[in-house]
């Protein structure tokens, strides 16, 4: 049982991360017109100022996609069962931010190895990070990542 | 408001075709820079019917609904109001370019609550994805929050 003393050992050990630097105005309105989203809050400063914002900010569902690409790069884009992303804080034109993935846990789902991470985007432009989004990602297990 | 009532209403289903611009569009936008999303060649040689959409590209597909028929399923959103507050995927294989799906979206839940900034309406919406076998690749949840009162009236501000 050496293997499982050294996965349960492993697990949450290590953290994975993607840098996605700086996102402006035109990371918004390339995702509205990708994604379809065309709410005024993420391309028209009017409108988010009168809403109480001080300027436009970006789609919670941006956040998710970048992380999400971060996600795939990491266990494999074919392997995602779950994805699961809460929105804690707005992301202004500005904000730097950073993905970062641990691994929870292990667990068998329907005969298939899979494993459980904890996932955060944070913006780091500020001299305090700050967290943007708290999420999990439920994956099948790939060879080498975290000892699996 | 709350309009509980919602809850358990469904869409008219329709039909979203996964096109292969789409697909790298949208990975572009999300700094998606796998090959699969970007060249249709790499995809059909790792054994896919076309480009392999990113793992939110479903998002996309609300921008096909036909007009009138979803409108919100009854719920009427202040957009000067309205915050994402999450969503979720579940997958049981990617979505490739060429497939037509068939989506239909549900309101799974509608609660009024009370927090860090008042008064709020949450809604979850339930979509799924069926191809032409029948089977669902993808299920999509989003909660959307509507604040009582947007920060503007809140700080007592006169912005007319």
């Amino acid at each position: 049982m050496t293997t499982v003393e050294r996965q349960v050992r492993r697990v949450g050990n290590e953290t994975h991360s993607r840098s996605f630097g700086k996102v402006s105005r035109t990371d918004f309105v390339r995702y509205a017109g990708a994604g379809g989203d065309f709410n005024p809050m993420h391309h028209d400063d009017d409108f988010a100022r009168a809403a109480g914002y001080p300027t436009v900010f970006g789609h919670g569902l941006l956040t998710a996609g970048l992380l999400s690409s971060f996600v795939a790069d990491w266990l494999g884009l074919l392997h995602l069962r779950r994805l699961k992303v809460r929105y804690v804080d707005q992301v202004w034109p500005g904000s730097e931010l950073v993905a970062t993935g641990r691994v929870r846990e292990f667990l068998e789902v329907a005969g298939e190895a899979r494993l459980v991470a904890d996932l955060t985007v944070a913006d780091r432009a500020g001299s305090e990070e700050r967290i943007v989004l708290r999420g999990e990602v439920e994956a099948l297990r790939k060879v080498g990542v975290d000892g699996g | 408001m709350a309009h509980e009532e919602a809850v358990g209403r469904e869409s008219v289903p329709f039909e979203f075709r996964v096109e292969t611009g789409k697909v790298r569009e949208f990975a572009r936008a999300v700094h998606a820079t796998n090959t699969l999303h970007h060249e249709e060649e790499a995809a059909l040689a790792a054994g896919y019917g076309g480009v392999v959409a990113p793992p939110t590209f479903s998002v996309s597909s609300q921008q096909w609904v036909p007009s009138g028929t979803e409108d919100g399923l009854g719920i009427e959103l202040d957009l000067s109001r309205v915050l994402a507050g999450g969503a979720e995927w579940e997958y049981s294989r990617p979505i490739t370019a060429g497939e037509r799906l068939q989506v239909t979206t549900r309101i799974a839940d509608v609660q009024h609550k009370t927090g860090r900034l008042g008064g709020m309406r949450v809604v979850v919406r339930e979509t799924h994805f069926v191809d032409e076998h029948g089977e669902t690749p993808l299920i999509a949840r989003s909660t959307v929050i509507e604040l009582d009162h947007a920060p503007a009236a809140g700080a007592g501000h006169d912005h007319g």
